[in-house]
């Protein structure tokens, strides 16, 4: 056991430095980040939502879009770049087992996008943190209520958020095991994170006792195939408002999440071990 | 368990090609063993099954049909593949790394224990001649040097056997003699070497053993001397053979039944050529 986490971190820690190196994750952690603090330029266009509400909601969009496009996107490539360079022949040709070549792969891409959302969200934080102190202060003078902003409520976001980008890594990973090429993982891993994003549809439908049986059975069958990612999506609440949100509610969506992630994993190895390399 | 390195037994391997998936074979019923402590060379023209069949050895790849055993054990488990070390074809390794790093990382990963990990790095840089550049980043190695570099991996953890596919390939003669030394002294050390290469001459000077392939099938095996050797022809070769000393020779040759087949002036090779004249003017 100890020799397998001494592999897996190996192989970890040379897939981070690959993808840190990665022009594309600086494109888009400088694009999210730019995102994140013109929030405040946009500001006048809140929709009649309170302000703090509507640059957070700007920044989580940032780093659901972004970070989505960086979890399925890198991980492709940092996978297919190993067998089309065929690094991998020689890492597989050592003691080096399926499974511990693709939790290297996994745990690398894991703590690349854990700077990513991160960093956005320490920017997304000191950019309400910094509007929050003004607008309270113009509540105090105008004898209105002040808008709430949970400095605790945004960690356990970015846990969230990190949480979601692994289970999109996982799935991903999942879908690459078995494909011929990248651009198959790419497209079908960024169908799977959509069809991820809509599956509460396919939950909400079945709550209902319509349809014939085998529609039902579809439907069960994809809400339970696919994680909820929609869940993950509590944000606003958590940090605007974090009293309306149940206290065991992030726990429920992050075990649900870890559940998705090691399951997608244990496919995926299963997956990667029929592959001939 | 057998004594041999690696043995095949009846070993065939089919690719499924196409939408239809027609069938490719690509290893048709090889059979063969590699002796222990010897250099063996398998060969044969591009498409012929050595890649295909050294993957399966390595588990790399899933035979469709019969037996190897490496180093004792009935599949490449991971305590065979930690005896094992192997260089692939036109290897490419991660640019950003050093080629210290990388033979660190592969030592590591092959189970080199950290106390002694400085010290089994800095010999099979030593052994393959990249200690000088073992600093620099992979992305700026030539191709002779990665190929140093790719053996450099092959050998750190000290394996019993070493694989290496085609490691002369893009090497310049110069470095590929080098290439051959250093094959030549992990022989030396004991090792079995398994060596794919196109480089006939150079696999006949460093081979004990040769394995034909064609097509997926074994078509020759053996020990070089005796593959190479024509039992039914002899050279003498004579200094100052003047015309009437050769029309003698050959009329005492035929009265003992023997005939005088060719008469040529005896070459070297275009090799042996080159390594004397590039030596010279690099020496000078």
């Amino acid at each position: 056991m100890k020799a397998f986490m001494q592999r897996t971190t190996w192989i970890t820690w040379v897939t981070f430095l690959e993808a840190i190196r990665q022009r594309f994750f600086a494109f888009l952690i400088v694009l999210g980040g730019a995102m994140v603090l013109s929030s405040v330029a946009f500001r006048f266009m809140d929709f009649g939502h309170g302000e703090l509400k509507f640059v957070a909601d700007f920044g989580f969009g940032g780093m659901f879009l972004f970070g989505s496009v960086l979890g399925v996107v890198m991980t492709a490539q940092l996978f297919f770049s190993e067998i089309d360079n065929r690094t991998a022949l020689t890492l597989l040709a050592k003691p080096v087992s399926r499974a511990e070549f693709l939790l290297g792969k996994f745990f690398g891409t894991w703590l690349v996008l854990a700077i990513f959302v991160f960093v956005l969200s320490g920017l997304l934080g000191a950019v309400l943190w910094s509007r929050s102190i003004e607008l309270n202060e113009l509540a105090e003078k105008m004898g209105r209520l002040a808008p709430e902003f949970s400095p605790g409520g945004l960690v356990a976001f970015a846990l969230l958020q990190w949480l979601r980008l692994g289970v999109v890594i996982a799935i991903v990973l999942t879908i690459a095991s078995g494909a011929r090429t990248f651009l198959y993982a790419v497209v079908v891993g960024a169908l799977a994170v959509v069809a991820g994003q809509l599956q509460w549809i396919a939950q909400d439908v079945l709550l209902k006792p319509e349809g014939s049986v085998w529609y039902r059975g579809v439907l069960w069958v994809t809400s339970r195939l696919l994680p909820n990612l929609e869940q993950f999506n509590i944000g606003d609440a958590l940090v605007l408002d974090p009293t309306s949100v149940p206290a065991n509610a992030v726990v429920q969506v992050a075990i649900s999440g870890l559940i998705y992630m090691v399951a997608f994993l244990m496919l995926g190895t299963a997956l990667f071990r029929r592959r001939e390399i | 368990m057998t004594s041999a390195a690696i043995s095949v037994r009846h070993l065939t391997k089919d690719f499924r090609v196409g939408l239809r998936g027609l069938k490719l074979r690509a290893v048709d019923d090889l059979t063969l063993e590699v002796p222990r402590g010897q250099v063996y060379g398998l060969l044969g023209p591009n498409g012929c099954g050595k890649s295909t069949t050294l993957k399966i050895i390595l588990g790399l790849v899933t035979a469709t049909a019969g037996e190897i055993s490496i180093l004792g054990q009935t599949y490449a488990t991971a305590e065979a593949r930690r005896r094992t070390g192997f260089l692939p074809e036109a290897p490419y390794f991660h640019k950003f790394l050093s080629g210290r790093e990388l033979v660190r990382y592969c030592a590591r990963l092959s189970g080199v224990a950290p106390t002694q990990l400085d010290q089994a790095v800095e010999e099979a840089l030593t052994l393959t001649a990249m200690t000088e550049a073992a600093g620099r980043p992979i992305g700026t190695y030539s191709k002779g040097m990665l190929q140093r570099i790719g053996l450099a991996q092959a050998i750190v953890h000290d394996p019993e056997l070493v694989i290496l596919d085609e490691p002369t390939a893009g090497v310049d003669p110069v470095g590929s003699v080098a290439i051959g030394r250093m094959i030549q002294e992990m022989r030396s050390r004991g090792k079995t070497i398994v060596l794919c290469s196109h480089l006939l001459g150079q696999v006949e000077q460093v081979c004990d053993r040769v394995a034909i392939m064609d097509r997926g099938k074994l078509v020759l095996e053996g020990r070089v001397e005796e593959v190479l050797s024509r039992r039914d022809r002899h050279v003498i070769t004579v200094e100052s053979l003047t015309p009437a000393a050769r029309a003698a020779a050959e009329a005492a040759l035929a009265a003992h039944g023997a005939k005088v087949t060719s008469v040529t002036h005896p070459r070297r090779s275009l090799e042996d050529l080159f390594q004397e004249l590039v030596k010279g003017s690099r020496d000078a």
